[in-house]
């Protein structure tokens, strides 16, 4: 633990008030740094001032693009090439890292700053074992044989909770999977016991299960070797869980440094509060007041039986990605996928739209099966069901122009006169929050949330009344999410629009779904309200994936709970599954029935289905 | 794994040489040439023509002619299953011989220049990747652009013109070794090696001072492409996330430009196998200005004469060479760089 004032609990005031503050391990102050490009200097950070403290996890954040991996980088004096740190001083150990000899540098970098980023596995050397390339950055700090070195890449690879560290040492960075190339980054970055280390985004990419376990797991580590954290993450779950101060960088500089309580319970900045918008809002009466609304009235899509099987090539074996799946969704309504990767939720609806043809089952869309309709009249059942991707940028052609972008759907679902259809462009771009004479500019410069909307703003082009959102928010930075949140919604009240949600974020899945669906490896394990799921999860796996998720409530840290819900293991091999309950192995609760026998989805009193005889039974107490 | 990788790699290098085997036999055939009336000369009486024909093989339909080619046909005598590539048309002599003492001049120049090659160009392409723009990078530029402008030849006679004629410290452009010279006993074919393992320094000196300005040229026109192609893996390796991580982790500056010169070098791999199966053939200007009997001199009498067994196997040793170089570079690409093993 860090700052006693966390410790403690209760009652958070400024902590300078009450103790003195932990001398600094690094202070930054005016840093500006630039990067040239042909079209003129951009400076990335100008004007950057910062201090952290010893034993301290400090979080920073800021949206995609705003500096933060140029700020992790400047603080050990390095920049991307062709940067250039144009003014501004780093005190680190009574030395001004700026203005200290290259060699001098180097022996702080490494040894006295550690760092992991972004990419991992990008930022391993992809011709050396990995077990060599922590010895070399051991050996580069410390006096060691090449064998002591090999000893100690072992010891940090166990360290950093690699099972096997003595075969993974010998492994290549392409042999690893993303999470274990980012321990083996982190074993790399605490070799020599740094002082401070620089975490940037060190969680991107890994599934949440594994982002905790992971994340425990460093912030364990640093606890045991007296470190300081600089935490840089846009995932506020993140951010209110491990950190005891809170950085938000914005606008190339710092404009708000507070105790992490402080900063979730009276953000100041405009930023701060902007960013906070979704938790603030999710908590307030009227989310309350939809969720209770969300008595449906009509079925619009059933989903029956859907089964899905993709065939490997060259073997006779298939990889189940959806295992007999049913639900309903009403008119009006919003159901949530959750799950991990690989669980099957985006093949639920890619089949939804019939881009992928079911293996066995039937979806019926107002009451109609869709299998059964024609291929020339599946255009006009398209017009009605819609989807919106996960990667705007990907799924809207760059050399388009926004007008053009939205008159495709008009030209092949309506038959509107040249003018009708600027003038329903025009309205779509009103409707979705972009301005409605951008029709003749090109995407290209747009942000994220923005190429998003536009997406939206194409998918309601033909009137639908149904959409699949696949994954709509995860690359959008956090100001952007809140907005996007905000304007499914409304869109979704005007337009009594029904939503597919499919999502591994449960802060934005709490807040715009009415039920929720818990997805593992192909099959549903809980399916029921929000409140049921979020609020008192029975399925084992619904609660480890729950006790997972890091909610952005400094309140409830998860590093402060002594129990965790946890799972062991890895997730099975789809091809190969279980015979009994899939999560028989992994399961806490698991008992000598479990193996054998598959799994119902059973109704509980309360309504819900959950996938688990021992719950039904009621065998599995309450515990988030 | 890399046993399992080269197995893979030999046997479809066997397959490629098959195929290209029947596909020049092929060819050649189809060339709108008559290489008979070229040995019975003009106006022959139908006799003779008749028996050249027959002294040829000529006269027997194609396909028999290309099992006895391959040897397939134990009645008509060996083929290449055999390691018999046939006797030339011209000559009368086993093409194998005769390549044996063409190749070895060839192998020796173009071996010796890319060996030097690589010394000069690796270290500055990897200078003028570490200082883009800067003057390393400009003298560079200006130097690939001004030598890979001009032909081969050109530079070899400039080079001939420079050194034997006006500065003298080359000597004249006529064969590896002066008449005056006693050979020593062909061992291998290639007279560095040969006079080495006689015990002849002065022969052995005499070569490498005769192979001087040819291989001058051919450092001059090669190292133009290597330098760039590292220059710019090197630009590449430099940039990338894992050398930014290296300087982060506080590796030393050596260690750090190793590891972007190793992946550097092998991208770098590919062009120089390329280069090297073009050269086997292609530095026959070079060979004719500084008159070395090498095989590309040899291709080219053979093409003007139609001797087609000459013409095959001189295909067919070019192709074996060109392929084991391949492989020899890719075997040396996946010991540098793991993942293209898989």
């Amino acid at each position: 633990m860090t700052a006693p004032e966390v410790v403690s609990g209760e009652v958070v005031s400024t902590p300078a008030a009450t103790v003195a503050p932990a001398p600094p391990v690094l202070t930054a102050s005016g840093l500006k740094v630039a990067y040239p490009t042909p079209r003129g200097t951009v400076v990335a950070i100008d004007g950057l001032d910062l201090t952290i403290r010893q034993r301290e996890v400090v979080g920073l954040v800021g949206d995609a693009g705003s500096g933060k991996s140029t700020t992790a980088l400047a603080l050990m004096g390095v920049v991307r090439p062709p940067g250039r740190i144009l003014a501004g001083s780093i005190q680190f150990d009574g030395r001004d890292l700026l203005r200290c000899r290259e060699e001098e540098l180097r022996r702080i970098r490494g040894r006295d700053i550690g760092i992991i980023v972004q990419n991992p596995r990008g930022s391993l050397n992809p011709m050396l074992r990995i077990g060599k390339q922590i010895g070399n950055v051991y050996r580069a700090h410390n006096h060691a044989s090449p064998l002591e070195a090999r000893e100690r890449a072992v010891d940090m690879l166990r360290m950093v909770g690699i099972n096997d560290p003595d075969r993974r040492v010998k492994a290549f960075a392409h042999e690893l999977s993303g999470g274990m190339a980012q321990r083996a980054l982190i074993a790399m970055a605490l070799s020599s016991e740094p002082r401070l280390l620089i975490a940037d985004e060190p969680t991107s990419g890994l599934d949440v299960t594994i982002q905790a376990q992971f994340l425990d797991q460093m912030w364990e580590t640093v606890q045991r070797t007296h470190s300081a954290i600089l935490l840089i993450s846009q995932d506020l779950g993140i951010i209110a869980n491990y950190c005891d101060r809170v950085l938000v960088l914005h606008d190339r500089r710092i404009v708000e440094d507070a105790p992490a309580r402080d900063f979730f319970a009276r953000p100041a900045h405009p930023y701060s509060q902007s960013i906070l918008g979704l938790q603030r809002a999710s908590a307030g009466e009227q989310a309350q007041a939809r969720r209770a609304s969300s008595a449906a009235t009509e079925t619009l899509v059933e989903v029956d039986r859907l089964t899905k099987h993709f065939p490997i090539r060259g073997t006779d074996k298939v990889v189940q990605a959806v295992d007999t799946v049913s639900f309903a969704i009403g008119r009006g309504e919003t159901v949530g996928l959750v799950g991990e990767s690989g669980s099957g939720k985006t093949t639920i609806g890619r089949c939804l739209l019939r881009l992928e043809e079911p293996t066995s089952g039937e979806i019926r869309y107002r009451g109609q099966p869709i299998s059964g309709i024609a291929q020339h009249h599946l255009r006009r059942f398209r017009s009605k069901l819609q989807i919106v991707f996960q990667d705007p940028y990907d799924s809207l052609n760059p050399r388009w122009t926004i007008g053009r972008i939205l008159r495709e759907p008009l030209d092949l679902h309506t038959t509107l006169t040249g003018r009708a259809k600027r003038d329903r462009a025009r309205e779509l771009l009103d409707m979705v929050g972009l301005d409605p004479n951008a029709l003749d500019i090109r995407p290209r410069g747009l942000g994220a949330g923005a190429m998003q909307r536009l997406n939206i703003a194409r998918a309601l082009a033909t009137d639908p009344e149904f959409i699949v959102l696949d994954e709509p928010t995860s690359v959008l930075a956090p100001s952007a999410v809140v907005g996007l949140i905000a304007l499914l919604q409304k869109l979704q009240s005007d337009l009594q629009l029904s939503y597919l949600f499919i999502s591994h974020d449960l802060t934005t899945v709490q807040y715009l779904c009415h039920r929720v669906a818990v997805m593992y490896l192909g099959q549903m394990v809980e399916l029921g309200t929000v409140d049921q799921v979020f609020g008192s999860p029975r399925h084992p796996y619904a609660k480890a994936l729950l006790a997972s998720h890091l909610f952005p409530d400094p309140t409830r840290r998860r590093v402060d709970r002594h129990e965790r819900e946890t799972l062991t293991g890895e997730i099975p091999s789809p091809v190969d599954l279980p015979r009994g309950c899939y999560l028989y192995g992994r399961c806490p609760h698991a008992t000598e029935t479990c193996a054998d026998a598959p799994q119902a989805l059973d109704r509980q009193p309360d309504g819900r289905l959950v996938r688990c005889w021992r719950a039904t039974a009621g065998e599995i107490g309450d515990s988030a | 794994m890399l046993l399992r990788y080269v197995t893979k790699r030999l046997l479809i290098g066997l397959v490629q040489l098959v195929v290209l085997t029947v596909a020049v036999f092929f060819l050649i055939r189809l060339l709108p040439a008559d290489p008979i009336s070229r040995f019975v000369g003009l106006n022959p009486s139908e006799e003779a023509y008749a028996q050249a024909e027959r002294s040829l093989g000529l006269d027997r339909p194609v396909h028999v002619q290309l099992l006895h080619y391959l040897g397939l046909a134990p009645s008509q005598g060996t083929g290449l299953l055999q390691g018999d590539l046939g006797d030339s048309w011209v000559s009368g002599s086993p093409i194998a011989q005769e390549i044996g003492t063409f190749l070895p001049v060839t192998l020796e120049l173009i071996t010796i220049s890319f060996f030097v090659a690589f010394l000069i160009a690796v270290p500055v392409g990897m200078l003028s990747a570490t200082r883009p723009g800067g003057a390393a990078d400009r003298g560079v530029f200006v130097y690939s652009l001004f030598a890979g402008s001009q032909p081969e030849f050109w530079w070899g006679l400039l080079f001939v013109y420079l050194f034997f004629f006006v500065l003298g410290v080359a000597p004249a452009p006529l064969g590896l070794l002066s008449p005056m010279t006693s050979e020593p006993a062909v061992i291998t074919g290639f007279i560095t090696i040969d006079s080495l393992l006689a015990g002849r320094l002065d022969v052995f000196l005499e070569a490498l001072h005769h192979l001087m300005l040819p291989v001058a040229t051919l450092v001059f026109i090669l190292s133009g492409p290597i330098i760039k192609m590292v220059r710019q893996n090197m630009v590449r390796a430099l940039q990338s996330d894992f050398v930014l991580y290296a300087r982060c982790a506080g590796l030393p500056a050596r260690r750090i430009a190793f590891y972007a010169l190793r992946a550097a070098m092998a991208p770098s791999m590919t062009l120089i196998g390329i280069l090297y199966g073009f050269m086997l053939g292609g530095a026959v200007l070079v060979e004719s200005v500084f008159s070395l009997g090498g095989l590309g001199q040899y291709a080219i009498r053979s093409i003007l004469a139609f001797d087609y067994p000459a013409i095959q196997g001189v295909v067919l040793v070019i192709t074996a060479i060109s392929l084991s170089v391949y492989l020899l570079l890719d075997i040396l690409h996946a010991m540098i760089d793991p993942r293209v093993a898989y």
